[in-house]
């Protein structure tokens, strides 16, 4: 499952080669029980722990690096060409991701979020010729390292309250003690603040526009969705690990999530780029997904809602920044709203696609992205979270204000642009193959 | 009592060298303010009867690390005409510590909970070659693993980010 492949091939041929471990490795994930298990537990100290919740995370994350690959194929064909590295260290980043998401202990899991930030800030300063690129490098690292070092301040305090990092030995600390004792109500703190950076929550939001633009877009879209389903995983994880935990933390939550979703929509409705829009929109999903965090229930705790929210999101956005590295032309030179006037009239089909995947990120049905909001406001009825839920569905009704104005502007615009691309299928293969996903992900609850 | 008084006054020493660290304009000076943090750090460990760390401490990062760092600032000869004007940076770090005071509150409160105990020598074992070799393999064989793989990202990263590009193909 932790593959970190590094093959002396050409250029070319690259791409396949990580495309066909990130297939091996998807098999292996799918096929790998679904019980709860320790991975090595004598070896490793019950540190990595499997369950269904980690396994259908892994299998998001593997799934957006496959995707990943096949874009980069023929984004780098109009684009600055890259170096055999640079599929290295995506290897780098899903094997970080793939091992926080097993972690269950906070300083393996402090390691992990460290292979996995480093190898996403090389894949954003990639292009060393680009401005924005090196510029959103910058931001990225230097925030970047300081919550990484609130996470450890975190994880210290922790260990100063419950004697321990392993998460089971936290668990019976909490539950003989109390989850209120000053020390881990701080060191709980500093650690949300550094999974909330990492997902753009509300007050750490602030770098998440400029790096998304300036990144690459496959690499955008890679970590849009890999690094969230990650971060997501592990924070559910430790948010899960004791009733007494998760009662502490909900108001707080609460507010967290509120402020995340409008604060997102009101950015996003004021971009005229369409990474940026996308950008702002990640955030506002990020609110989706701490309603979600903020109703999970911890006596039968299986991440579902979560994963299948992390999954239908994933799809969706993977799928525009798969659209968006073909049709963004040389030099991305194709990104603000404007540019995509008309691209129904010139290219129906890829017009079509966008549209599929926008109207799933609105939460449309019969797309996967409605079915994930419907079991995230279902989830936060029952756990008594009434005024989430309805939150969550005003917000939802704001976010089509700018999805659908590109859809308006895609549809009902005369083109001004040709919009010639290179001659590369892998990329509108990418996108086609996962517009299909939307639909089976979206009907797979029903068929089931 | 005495050892108290050794724990604050290297606590403060390795603050006041942070605080050095990110104000002195010249990197020289800065680089040394580091290694005035390193050095109470190992002071530190050493009061905690870690006798491995305390040495590791003083041999790779004030020793080896260190000097590396003076090297290639002694390569890159910075002169103090060289460095960029700063204006306003201590507007900037009076911006950082009105927003880092709430923080600094709560850390306080925290700490101010903690109880007191009585400090007590530990016995003659801990810290040595030995027992941090078990404890690191025995018990924290994974994070030990998989720091390797952070260091081969960082490796692999920045050689990629600071090599020389081939431009063929």
């Amino acid at each position: 499952m932790l593959l970190s492949a590094f093959e002396k091939v050409k250029l070319e041929n690259a791409p396949f080669v990580s495309m066909g471990f990130f297939a091996a490795a998807f098999v292996m994930q799918l096929t790998a029980g679904n019980h709860e298990s320790a991975l090595y537990g004598s070896v490793f100290n019950g540190m990595f722990v499997s369950n269904s919740f980690t396994q259908a995370a892994g299998l998001v994350i593997i799934g957006c690096g496959f995707f990943t690959a096949m874009t980069c194929l023929t984004y780098f064909k109009q684009n600055n060409p890259c170096t055999m590295e640079f599929y290295s260290v995506l290897f780098f980043a899903t094997g970080g991701m793939l091992m926080l998401t097993l972690s269950r202990e906070l300083i393996t899991s402090f390691i992990s979020l460290e292979i996995m930030s480093l190898a996403i800030y090389i894949l954003v300063g990639y292009d060393r010729k680009r401005v924005t690129s090196t510029e959103a490098l910058l931001k990225y690292l230097l925030l970047g390292a300081f919550a990484g070092s609130f996470f450890v301040m975190g994880s210290a305090l922790v260990y100063g309250g419950a004697g321990s990092t392993k998460f089971a030995e936290i668990s019976s600390f909490i539950s003989t003690h109390s989850a209120g004792t000053p020390l881990l109500i701080g060191g709980a703190f500093f650690i949300f603040v550094a999974f909330l950076f990492k997902v753009a929550a509300f007050p750490f939001h602030a770098w998440v526009i400029d790096v998304y633009d300036g990144a690459a877009t496959p690499v955008t879209g890679f970590m849009a969705t890999a690094l969230k389903a990650a971060t997501f995983t592990v924070f559910a994880n430790f948010l899960a690990l004791n009733g007494a935990m998760q009662k502490e933390w909900i108001d707080f939550l609460f507010y967290i999530a509120l402020f995340t979703m409008f604060g997102g929509n009101l950015i996003a409705i004021g971009q005229s780029n369409i990474k940026r829009m996308l950008a702002a929109s990640g955030i506002v999903h990020s609110g989706y997904l701490l309603i979600a965090l903020v109703a999970i229930s911890t006596e039968s705790f299986s991440g579902s809602v979560i994963a299948y929210y992390l999954a239908a999101y994933s799809v969706g956005t993977l799928g525009i920044f798969a659209a968006l590295s073909y049709l963004g032309g040389k030099g991305e030179s194709r990104m603000s709203f404007d540019d995509f006037k008309g691209l129904a009239k010139v290219r129906p089909y890829s017009a079509a696609a966008i549209a599929v995947f926008l109207l799933s990120m609105a939460g449309i049905p019969p797309t996967a992205g409605f079915m994930g909001k419907f079991y995230i406001i279902t989830s936060a009825i029952s756990a008594n979270q009434m005024a989430l839920a309805v939150f969550g569905v005003i917000s939802s009704i704001l976010s089509m204000w700018y999805y659908l104005r590109l859809i308006i502007i895609m549809y009902f615009q005369e083109p001004e642009d040709t919009f010639e691309i290179e001659n590369s299928i892998f990329a509108p293969a990418c996108t086609f193959i996962l517009v299909f996903c939307v639909f089976a992900l979206g009907l797979y609850p029903i068929v089931i | 009592m005495f050892a108290e008084w050794l724990f604050a006054a290297f606590s403060i020493l390795a603050v006041l060298g942070g605080i050095g660290l990110v104000t002195f304009r010249h990197p020289m000076n800065s680089a040394m303010s580091l290694v005035v943090t390193m050095i109470s750090l190992a002071g530190l460990y050493a009061l905690l009867s870690a006798k491995l760390i305390f040495a590791i401490q003083l041999i790779v990062y004030a020793g080896a690390i260190m000097s590396l760092i003076i090297f290639i600032i002694m390569f890159l000869n910075v002169r103090t005409e060289d460095l960029p004007e700063e204006k306003g940076r201590f507007l900037y770090l009076f911006g950082g510590v009105v927003v880092l005071a709430p923080v600094f509150f709560f850390l306080k409160k925290i700490i101010q909970s903690i109880p007191a105990t009585k400090a007590t020598i530990l016995g003659d074992g801990f810290g040595g070659i030995k027992e941090v070799g078990l404890v690191l393999f025995k018990d924290w064989l994974l994070p030990f693993e998989i720091v390797s793989i952070l260091l081969l990202v960082a490796l692999v990263g920045a050689v990629v980010l600071a090599g020389k590009r081939r431009m063929s193909k």
